[in-house]
């Protein structure tokens, strides 16, 4: 049998009396593009942030590519090449742009293939490269714009060369053009090649987004998420049409 | 190709020293704190050299730990004060030479450094803090708790000199600091220094970025603890006694107000802050009365006017940094040496027609 990818099984995480992620299970295969959306507070990024190993959940199990990983420190999880950024942004805000995407170059997984010393610069060049910001690289982080953050976010994820990758609203702060072409480059990354000295064999995705059309557009498969649970899953076909999900951003709206 | 070689040393010394002031400031003022002994051999003045040089690196080793990776620690002087008594001891009682009890010193600092950095890195900022201010603490209760052996108030004293002349000692104080402070300082510059920086800047991210903050923390701990330790080990030897001063809260304070007061987290401002502080102090001891309102004063003016510190307030009226390459220029200059670019303050004209713009002003 062929081994999972990625698995998530019966999540649970409260703050206090609020259940955020409620039993929480879904699977994600190397070869596909999952979007998860839900209204705000539905519990979204901090599923992703117990994924990255950032928040401890209460229970359940995440399995990435036969080995559990909940209770794994974070720097471990990405060295095993899982991925992510952060629906807020958090640069190095002193350090300039190319010593943020160093750093995670400098990680063990970011130099495993003896990119070394010299190499460590140049990669990190390549990630600004793809992230489109490599113009901004001698600027310190604080005096980017939102936009750009976000894009600096995923330059630096993705030095890491992971397997799964997780983004949080990466389109924010981004006006159409820009969403369009950031949208491209994902699909690209996703399809794996080298860009640069960047080596991808194509990694698995999960995206957050707002922006429910450009969405769409790149994701094969949609997970629902609403008050911490699971409420549909299904193609973007499906779920534009699925009533439960109208409702819970219908209701959302309405209130 | 020796005369190759001479060629080469000297255009590297004059790319990368003479073309900045900074730099070039600080090669004049090492220049003359290393002659200064020959011309005079007044003991006051080697003291003050010696001493200066010797904090220096406790200092540096300080803005190591706290200012780069952001780890503020109350309590260096554990560091100096663990190193100093197991000098000391281990010189008093197993009579093995300075060459042999410094570095023993310093690997005990070391271990002090794991000893609190291992418990403190549960910790965060006020409360990480705190906890480094009681070590130094509890230490001193153990040394007056086992007089016998470390001489109590007293500490322990009669151990054997560094060298044989005080001349001696200034010169190898001198040439340790200026080492380990280039040591420290290029140890902040590498990637390592970048990683360091990171973890300041927001350890989460540091983390998500595959990095392990628990490693590198300690890392710091036992690096800070090194240098700290190689500076209480050589005092020790050099003042013949370890005390529980070596210990005390205002020798630690000392080592954040000589960082704050030359520029924090730039190690050459650390330097900077025992240079100018510690011998304006020492002759302040021929006024006791007004002497610590003399500090305190001149502490509150300077950041007033200089909150990065000295040593940057400076930097910043001397060198002008490159808008697009970001590389540092003398202020004299209207062209960036390395991109060519005009320097005119607050605006930026591109490169390219270098055979115009091609020629600097001074
Ligand atoms: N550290 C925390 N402590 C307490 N409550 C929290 C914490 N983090 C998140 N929450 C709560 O958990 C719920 C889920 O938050 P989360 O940020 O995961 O939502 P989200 O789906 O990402 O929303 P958005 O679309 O606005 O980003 C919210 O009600 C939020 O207030
Ligand atoms: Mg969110």
């Amino acid at each position: 049998m062929k081994k999972e990818f990625f698995q998530v099984e019966g999540l649970t995480k409260k703050f206090g009396g609020l259940t955020a992620v409620d039993h929480v299970s879904f699977a994600v295969h190397r070869d596909e593009v999952v979007g998860l959306i839900g209204p705000n507070g539905a519990g979204k990024s901090t599923l992703v942030k117990i994924i990255m190993g950032i928040l401890k959940p209460d229970s359940g199990s995440i399995r990435f590519q036969g080995k559990e990983i909940r209770g794994k420190n974070p720097w471990d999880i990405v060295n095993m090449g899982i991925a992510g950024t952060f629906q807020n942004t958090r640069p190095f805000r002193r350090m300039p742009i190319i010593a943020n995407v160093m750093v995670a170059c400098l990680a063990p997984r970011g130099r495993r293939r003896g990119e070394w010393v010299k190499r460590v610069e140049a990669k990190a060049k390549d990630a600004l490269e793809f992230a489109g910001i490599s113009d901004l690289a001698l600027e310190p982080a604080a005096h980017l714009s939102h936009g750009d953050l976000k894009r600096l976010e995923i330059a630096r994820a993705i030095a890491t060369e992971p397997e799964l990758l997780i983004l949080d609203e990466p389109f924010g702060g981004l006006n159409p053009v820009e969403t369009e072409l950031l949208a491209k480059s994902i699909r690209r990354l996703h399809r794996g090649g080298r860009f640069g000295r960047l080596h991808s064999e194509g990694m698995g995705m999960i995206i957050i987004e707002h922006k429910l059309s450009e969405l769409m557009k790149i994701v094969d498969r949609v997970i629902v998420l609403h008050f911490g649970q699971i409420i549909a899953t299904g193609t973007p076909q499906e779920i534009v049409e699925n009533p439960a999900v109208i409702e819970a951003y219908l209701g959302k709206e309405g209130a | 190709m020796i005369r190759d070689m001479m060629g080469r040393i000297y255009r590297n010394f004059k790319g990368e020293i003479l073309v900045l002031p900074g730099r070039t400031l600080a090669l004049l003022v090492g220049l003359a704190i290393f002659i200064a002994p020959l011309l005079t051999r007044d003991i006051y003045i080697l003291r003050i050299i010696t001493l200066t040089s010797i904090f220096a690196v406790f200092a540096a080793s300080w803005d190591l730990l706290s200012g780069f990776v952001g780890q503020l620690n109350l309590g260096h002087a554990l560091f100096f004060g663990v190193a100093a008594y197991t000098s000391a001891m281990l010189n008093l009682y197993l009579k093995l030479p300075p060459l042999l009890t410094i570095p023993l010193g310093a690997i005990a600092a070391v271990a002090a450094g794991l000893a609190i950095g291992i418990p403190c890195l549960r910790l965060k900022g006020q409360y990480l803090s705190l906890a480094t201010l009681a070590f130094p603490i509890i230490l001193k209760g153990v040394v007056y708790i086992f007089k016998q052996y470390t001489g109590g108030e007293l500490g322990v004293s009669g151990i054997s000199r560094l060298a044989g002349s005080r001349l001696a000692e200034c010169y190898i104080a001198l040439l340790l600091g200026v080492s380990l402070c280039l040591l420290i300082w290029k140890i902040t510059d590498s990637k390592l220094g970048l990683i360091f920086h990171a973890i300041r800047e927001d350890e989460i991210a540091a983390r998500a970025s595959g990095i392990n903050t628990t490693a590198y923390k300690l890392l710091a701990f036992c690096l800070s603890g090194l240098f700290a330790g190689i500076a209480g080990g050589f005092y020790a030897h050099y003042m013949r006694l370890a005390g529980p001063s070596m210990l005390d809260v205002m020798l630690s304070f000392q080592a954040i107000i000589w960082t704050i007061f030359g520029g924090i987290a730039t190690v050459y401002g650390a330097v900077t802050g025992v240079v100018i502080l510690f011998p304006l102090m020492e002759v302040m001891r021929a006024f006791p009365e007004i002497r610590m309102l003399f500090f305190a004063v001149t502490i509150v003016i300077v950041l007033r006017f200089m909150p990065e510190g000295v040593a940057p307030w400076f930097l910043d009226r001397v060198e002008k940094e490159c808008p697009r390459c970001k590389e540092r220029n003398a202020f004299t200059r209207r062209n960036c040496r390395v991109c060519r670019t005009l320097l005119i303050a607050g605006k930026e004209v591109s490169a390219g027609t270098e055979g115009q713009t091609g020629h600097p002003t001074d």
